[in-house]
């Protein structure tokens, strides 16, 4: 238990670090970045791309919501993703 | 503008006002009725079904070959988008005719960085068991070497089960690098007993409804993703819980905790023309010692840990003309499973103690589309006694 306490109590403190030191900022390379780039890297990091066509726009909107708690994927990627996949249908 | 030009264009004005005014109101009218019509709500049924086949070339026990159709599913997937802030998503699997809620679990976006969900929901645990173990993710047709019930006693330290809970969840971007976790509490693991109602050592994760005592399990996963291509990502997890029965003064403190490092790395390489992917995940389980009984009512205790790990790799040549060879991709995978040493249960070797299962696994995936595929695999099992497996396996997965 001890362990655990150690562990959570590093986790913790390393993630609030980070944010005070950073602030929760992206990089302009990471900004830059195009719904079909980010598309591109971050579906293939569990599964196949999917292409525009397998869903219609509206089931589009949910399946972003879906990835983004899934997958992790931060506000803006989801919103860029589910952008450029509605706007190729 | 003479009287009569007036005459003419203000009725046609007032015609086509009093058009446009019903037409709107019947838009807006019909706008409302749509938005009740399925279809037009956000819910979305998906998922996939597969049917596999085995053949067991040697074992312990049969020295020829058999052949058998061995696995049938099919695993619906519902998600509904209530609003920009309310999500539900869940999932019925039905396994060779068995039936099981996977998950049920509403989640409420709290802020940009910060989702929290309950229900009945996939551990966060290691990156297997939320991301990779969906049939159509998983590109063998089967899943690598794990404590279950072919191998050890039933669930035994499954450590990525269903749990019953709450998560908060998010992603926090830094820099060019990203930061996600997932943090939850939920209902303890459960010490399981054997015939006699002996504890046995066995840790039982899937504990739902954590009847024995009011213990609840906290634990999460922690994942960096440093480049900002989002190509590598490495995970640490932990959990802990008690699983001894409440009021129980001998085993009602002994806790159980687990460990787990994933790591994946996926990346299109132009001058091969193709995809490679790697993953892998290294996982401990450890029991709070304890003496436990054998069957002349005597007592022994061991050290109570396992550890399990696998890393597969996999290369598909994506970017080259050959429309055959751009769906195929090739597999490798590696598995270990280690029980503890001393348990009564367990894969033992030629001196009765615990030791490690070890299994190589070559497989090729044939994509039909992004979620629907042939899996072929030969895989060779050696067991801690020295007896060896070998075995074909197919299987057809198709995603809608």
């Amino acid at each position: 238990m001890k362990k655990l306490t150690l562990l959570s109590i590093a986790l913790v403190a390393g993630i609030g670090a980070a944010i005070l030191i950073i602030g929760c900022v992206t990089s302009k390379t990471v900004t830059a970045k195009s719904g079909m780039q980010l598309w591109g890297e971050n579906c293939i990091r569990c599964h196949n791309a999917p292409s525009s066509g397998d869903y219609s726009n509206a089931q589009w909107e949910t399946i972003g919501m879906h990835m983004k708690l899934r997958a992790n994927l931060t506000d803006v990627e989801t919103n860029k993703i589910v952008e450029f996949l509605k706007s190729s249908n | 503008m003479k009287p009569k030009k007036l005459l003419v264009i203000v009725p046609l004005l007032l015609a086509f006002s009093m058009v446009y005014g019903q037409d709107s109101t019947q838009t807006e009218t019909n706008m409302k009725l749509l938005s009740g019509v399925p279809g037009n709500t956000k819910l979305l049924l998906t998922g996939v079904a597969w049917f596999g086949f085995q053949a067991i070339l040697n074992d312990k026990v049969k020295t020829d070959v058999t052949m058998n159709f061995n696995s049938y599913g099919f695993s619906p997937m519902f998600l509904w988008k209530l609003s920009d802030k309310l999500f539900f998503e869940s999932e019925i699997e039905i396994n060779n005719g068995a039936i099981e809620l996977e998950f049920a679990k509403l989640s409420c976006v709290l802020n940009r960085y910060m989702t929290i969900g309950a229900g009945r929901m996939l551990t966060p645990f290691g990156a297997y068991g939320e991301r990779w173990e969906p049939v159509h993710i998983e590109r063998f047709p089967n899943a690598h070497l794990r404590p279950d019930d072919n191998l050890l006693p039933d669930d035994t330290h499954l450590y990525w089960g269903a749990i019953m809970g709450v998560d908060i969840r998010g992603c926090l971007p830094l820099g060019s690098s990203k930061l996600n976790y997932a943090l939850y509490v939920s209902n303890g693991p459960l010490l399981s007993k054997d015939e006699n109602g002996h504890p046995t050592g066995v840790i039982q994760y899937e504990n739902l409804l954590d009847e024995n005592n009011n213990n609840k399990e906290v634990g999460g996963r922690i994942g960096l993703l440093p480049f900002s291509n989002s190509s590598l990502e490495i995970g640490f997890s932990a959990k802990h819980g008690i699983a001894g029965d409440r009021g129980d003064s001998v085993y009602g403190k002994i806790g159980a905790t687990a460990y787990a490092v994933d790591l994946s790395y996926v990346k299109s390489i132009d001058a091969i023309k193709s995809t490679i992917n790697f993953r892998g995940q290294f996982n401990t389980v450890m029991v709070d010692k304890a003496n436990y009984y054998l069957t002349d009512s005597t007592t022994y205790t061991f050290d109570n840990n396992m550890q399990n790990y696998f890393v597969q790799f996999s290369i598909r040549p994506s970017m080259v003309r050959s429309k055959f060879l751009k769906k195929t991709e090739l597999l490798f995978r590696y598995n270990s499973l280690t029980s503890p040493k001393d348990a009564l249960w367990g894969a033992k070797d030629k001196n009765g103690k615990g030791g490690t299962i070890t299994r190589m696994d070559l497989g090729l995936c044939y994509w039909l589309s992004w979620k629907t595929g042939l899996r072929l695999a030969y895989e060779t099992t050696a067991m801690p006694d020295g007896t060896h497996k070998n075995e074909f396996l197919a299987s057809l997965v198709y995603g809608f």
